[in-house]
C-alpha cells in the first residue's frame, strides 16, 4: 500500500504570510518554520485528508496550474515537511 | 487532452483564479526551523517521560486520533499505567510500537503525544524528540 502523508491538523498550527516565506509555527513541537512555496501549498493540500503522493500530485495538479511537475521533487518536499515534524508519514 | 485545464493556453486572458506553483527540478528547498530554546538542551532526552495522558486528566481514554475522550467511550483506549521513556516514544514516532500496547492502541497514543502542546505534561520531552539531531 503506498504510504499516506497526514498534514498536522490546522487547530495546532499558527500561519502567517511574511513576504514570500510562510512562518508556521508548530504547537505541538513549540518550533517555527519558515518556508517558501510549494511546501505551505502542499501541507495545506494535505489538511483535509491524508494522501498518498500520486494523489496529492493530482490534487495540487487540480488546485494549481503546476509548472514543470516532477513526482521526484514533490517526495523531496514532502521528505523535509516530514523532518519538520509537520507532517507524518504512515 | 480536450480537458478544462488552460496549462498550454498562455495567450489567453487566465479565465480562472488558479495559481502557478512551481514543483519542478528547479524548485529550490526552503524549509528553515526555528527550535524552541527549551529545546535546546540535549541533555537527558532519553531519560524523560511521557505520560498518556497526562496527571490532569488521568482516567479519560485515548481516542484513535489521540483525543482525550470520557472513559469508557466505543473504541478508545484506557491512559497508559505508566508514563513512556522518551527512547521507546522517539521508536513508536518512528514508526514502532509502544511498549506493552498493542497496535492501534501504541497509534492513539503517539497520535496524543504528537498533539502535546505547552503547560501540558510531557511536552518538553516530546519537544526535544522532535529536535532534528545534529
Amino acid at each position: 500500500m503506498a504510504t499516506l502523508y497526514r498534514a498536522a491538523s490546522p487547530d495546532s498550527l499558527i500561519v502567517a504570510p511574511v513576504d514570500l516565506l510562510t512562518a508556521i509555527y508548530h504547537r505541538a513541537s513549540g518550533q517555527t518554520h519558515l518556508m517558501a512555496s510549494p511546501a505551505p501549498e502542499i501541507l495545506d493540500a494535505l489538511a483535509e485528508a491524508p494522501l498518498d503522493a500520486a494523489a496529492l500530485l493530482a490534487k495540487l495538479r487540480a488546485d494549481y496550474d503546476l509548472v514543470d511537475a516532477d513526482p521526484a521533487v514533490l517526495a523531496a518536499r514532502l521528505d523535509e515537511l516530514v523532518e519538520t515534524g509537520l507532517v507524518e508519514r504512515r | 487532452m480536450d480537458e478544462n485545464t488552460t496549462d498550454r493556453q498562455a495567450n489567453e486572458p487566465h479565465p480562472t483564479r488558479r495559481r502557478a506553483l512551481m514543483l519542478g527540478a528547479a524548485t529550490a528547498s526552503v524549509v528553515i526551523s526555528i527550535r524552541p530554546a527549551l529545546a535546546q538542551t540535549s541533555a537527558s532526552v532519553l531519560t524523560c517521560e511521557i505520560p498518556v495522558p497526562d496527571a490532569g486528566r488521568a482516567g479519560m481514554y485515548v481516542a484513535a486520533d489521540g483525543s482525550l475522550v470520557p472513559n469508557g467511550t466505543k473504541d478508545a483506549f484506557p491512559g497508559a499505567t505508566k508514563p513512556f521513556k522518551a527512547e521507546d516514544v522517539r521508536t513508536a514516532l518512528n514508526g514502532g510500537t509502544l511498549p506493552g500496547t498493542t497496535y492501534e492502541q501504541s497509534r492513539a497514543y503517539t497520535a496524543y503525544i504528537r498533539r502535546l502542546q505547552h503547560g501540558t505534561a510531557g511536552f518538553t520531552c516530546f519537544a526535544s524528540l522532535q529536535m532534528p539531531r545534529g
